[in-house]
């Protein structure tokens, strides 16, 4: 009788977990540094900012942590410490006051730092919400985005600062051996000169070959038998010309000519148009503050008036000793939480 | 003294005696209940006690009139526990019979049976409890007249279409109060909560279902950007088509390709408009002018430092012509 039960029993096999392939901190083709990233939040905040912080780290995929845990009584140097051997280089920051929520970005481990104030937002849910057909391809998050900075006026300093440190959030692009395959998404920036504003905005990117209908761009795409009870034949299908759109116009100027295959539509030497569709999170920012260090030191720049002024500083340092408390009182816990968030 | 001895050791014998009796009492009891009716007999006998003591008291306090029928309750009482001991005796007596019936199910006996549960109050064809119940339960009701009247009383009375409902009149000033408290006390909750919420959700735009021109203006940006960095990829790209650039050989031909791209650049006048991709594409060319196309084979393979170091020392020519162009333009940089 045991030996029939012991028969059978489910052989018991080791679980093999996969390891997580180690990401390449220097791109092998152009051998510059890959600026990695993480996203996470200070102080207590809301659920929508949560959803938010969430959807920026979606948004800098792949080189990101996109499930970093953070612990109420992680301090700034305890993401500081993580951040040397992993090889992280920015920091999104999101936090919130009573008046409004902030993002600060900032580069390790000395800065500086940037300090936008979020005047309004909506969460990539949201804009799936309004749109018609939200549009998610498979591998839209596979690569890293590009960025669009435009308005940004030569010799403000702080905007200077902020396109330098916008320009290297993400790896750089090789136009030699970039694939077009692999840029999906876009990430714009563009500045308001006169509201001082900056509408942070991204875009999932499509190619669509142009001068064919739609009707017969839907059959190569989709692979699905058409609808042809209207038609009288089937030559129909293809002569008939289909509405235009009213971006029609607009087409010609987003035209490209591609010198590779793209997919199964986009063929090279053929026309295609670019298409953007948002996805996302949406936010106005707007910059207020620049500091020297890690959320810390000398600031540079205040969009209140004193620049460097007494207040400022006395803040600082207030802000300095806090946090010199907590390492105090966490000291030995560092490490320990060091070592979760690896694993993680 | 031995006397004495002697007689407090009788009356102790006696009294261990007297125990003994009472246990051998209890023990018998107890041998004599294990049969599973006997059991269950005594389990329904102690809830008829109960209820019927309810009962009683219930009817002493509803009025003390009528003491006669009390003492009918009682009498009922102990008639329900005479009927009881017949009914232990019979159920004994039937099962027994079941068992014969069981050995040899004659047609005699059961009516025999049966003969015997007509004569017994016929409470064993039908459920024991209902049955004994009945009688005490029927005496109970007819003589509740008061009980009757109170309540068609009541049952009469037309109640005001009030929101409170009826309430004891005294209390009804006080009652509206303590509502209009906890309503107020809800609708202060509510507001708080409100208020949290709304700060919470500062900034939170729901965006419009149709595009806004301002919206559109930035998408029209963001297309014209990734067009001039596709546009550049297509002409780097064709130049160099069916290169591999980690093949020597190919390196080499790319290597002097971008030589002479360079050069023929250096050739012509500088063309402040160019597209910033292009430009970025010159910058590595020149890089690549001495070195080998692979990253690690290059001298400066991992040692060139990030832009931002001097960042807020004087900016470099590159940066100022950038920014030049796209205050212009509003045109795109990819890096």
């Amino acid at each position: 009788m045991r030996k029939n039960k012991h028969g059978f029993r489910k052989p018991f096999v080791m679980k093999k977990f996969k390891q997580p392939e180690e990401q390449p901190t220097v791109d092998p083709i152009t051998g510059k540094k890959i600026p990695k990233s993480f996203v996470f939040s200070r102080g207590k905040i809301p659920a929508s900012l949560k959803q938010l912080q969430m959807d920026l780290r979606k948004l800098m995929l792949p080189y990101t942590a996109l499930s970093l845990r953070e612990k109420k009584r992680n301090n700034l140097r305890d993401f500081l410490n993580v951040a040397g051997p992993m090889g992280v280089t920015h920091f999104f920051i999101l936090s919130k006051t009573a008046s409004s929520p902030y993002l600060r970005v900032a580069t390790t481990p000395q800065g500086p730092t940037l300090t936008f104030k979020i005047h309004e937002y909506s969460l990539a849910a949201d804009i799936a919400r309004s749109q018609l057909h939200p549009r998610c391809p498979k591998d839209l998050f596979k690569n890293s985005a590009l960025i669009v900075l435009s308005g940004f006026v030569r010799g403000d300093l702080p905007l200077q600062l902020t396109t330098n440190m916008f320009q290297n959030i993400f790896p750089t692009i090789d136009v030699k051996t970039v694939k077009l395959s692999t840029c999906q998404r876009i990430l714009l920036l563009n500045y308001n000169k006169d509201t001082k504003l900056i509408d942070f905005r991204h875009y999932s990117i499509r190619l669509q070959p142009v001068g064919v209908s739609r009707r017969l761009r839907k059959l190569v795409q989709t692979h699905q038998v058409p609808d042809l009870r209207n038609l009288q034949d089937v030559s129909d299908f293809v002569t008939k010309a289909g509405y235009g759109s009213e971006s029609e116009a607009d087409e010609e100027a987003a035209t490209i000519t591609l010198s590779s295959d793209l997919g199964r539509v986009n063929r090279a030497s053929t026309k295609s148009a670019v298409k953007l569709q948002e996805v996302g999170p949406r936010m106005t920012l707007q910059l207020i503050k620049i500091e020297k260090g890690l959320c810390a030191g000398e600031v540079l720049f205040s969009e209140y008036g004193n620049t460097g002024g007494k207040e400022k500083s006395d803040e600082m340092e207030g802000e300095e000793d806090a946090e010199g408390q907590k390492e105090g009182e966490h000291a030995e816990d560092s490490e320990d939480e060091d070592e979760d968030e690896e694993l993680d | 003294m031995a006397e004495e001895m002697a007689m407090v050791e009788s009356g102790r014998a006696r009294r261990k005696f007297v125990k003994t009796q009472g246990r051998k009492k209890s023990s018998k009891k107890g041998k004599v209940m294990p049969s599973p009716h006997g059991q269950k007999k005594v389990k329904i006998d102690k809830k008829m006690k109960k209820l019927f003591r309810k009962r009683a008291r219930e009817y002493n306090s509803d009025d003390e009139e009528d003491e006669a029928i009390v003492t009918a309750a009682s009498e009922t009482r102990r008639l329900a526990s005479v009927t009881n001991k017949n009914n232990e005796e019979d159920d004994m007596e039937s099962g027994d019979n079941q068992s014969e019936d069981e050995g040899a199910a004659a047609p005699l006996k059961t009516s025999n049976k049966n003969a015997t549960g007509t004569n017994d109050h016929s409470s064993d064809d039908e459920g024991d409890d209902g049955n004994e119940i009945q009688p005490g339960i029927t005496k109970f009701t007819e003589g509740c007249r008061a009980f009757k009247m109170a309540f068609r009383n009541i049952m009469k009375k037309s109640v005001p279409d009030d929101m409170l409902g009826p309430i004891l009149s005294a209390h009804k000033k006080l009652v509206i109060e303590k509502l209009g408290e906890e309503q107020a006390e809800h609708n202060m909750k509510g507001e708080a909560k409100k208020e949290k919420q709304m700060l919470a959700e500062k900034g939170h735009v729901k965006p419009a279902q149709y595009l806004d021109s301002h919206e559109k203006f930035l998408i029209s940006v963001a297309t014209k950007g990734v067009v001039k960095l596709f546009n550049a990829v297509n002409k780097a790209q064709t130049a160099q088509k069916g290169l591999n650039p980690s093949r020597n050989k190919d390196a080499k031909e790319i290597r002097k390709r971008a030589k002479q791209a360079f050069f023929s650049e250096l050739g012509k006048p500088s063309l402040p408009s160019t597209g910033t991709s292009t430009k970025i594409n010159e910058g590595t060319g020149k890089v690549e002018d001495q070195q080998p196309a692979w990253a690690p084979l290059r001298d400066n393979y991992m040692l060139t430092s990030s832009r931002l170091k001097d960042w807020d020392k004087m900016p470099d020519k590159n940066v100022s012509d950038d920014f030049g162009r796209t205050s212009e333009n509003s045109s795109s940089d990819e890096d």
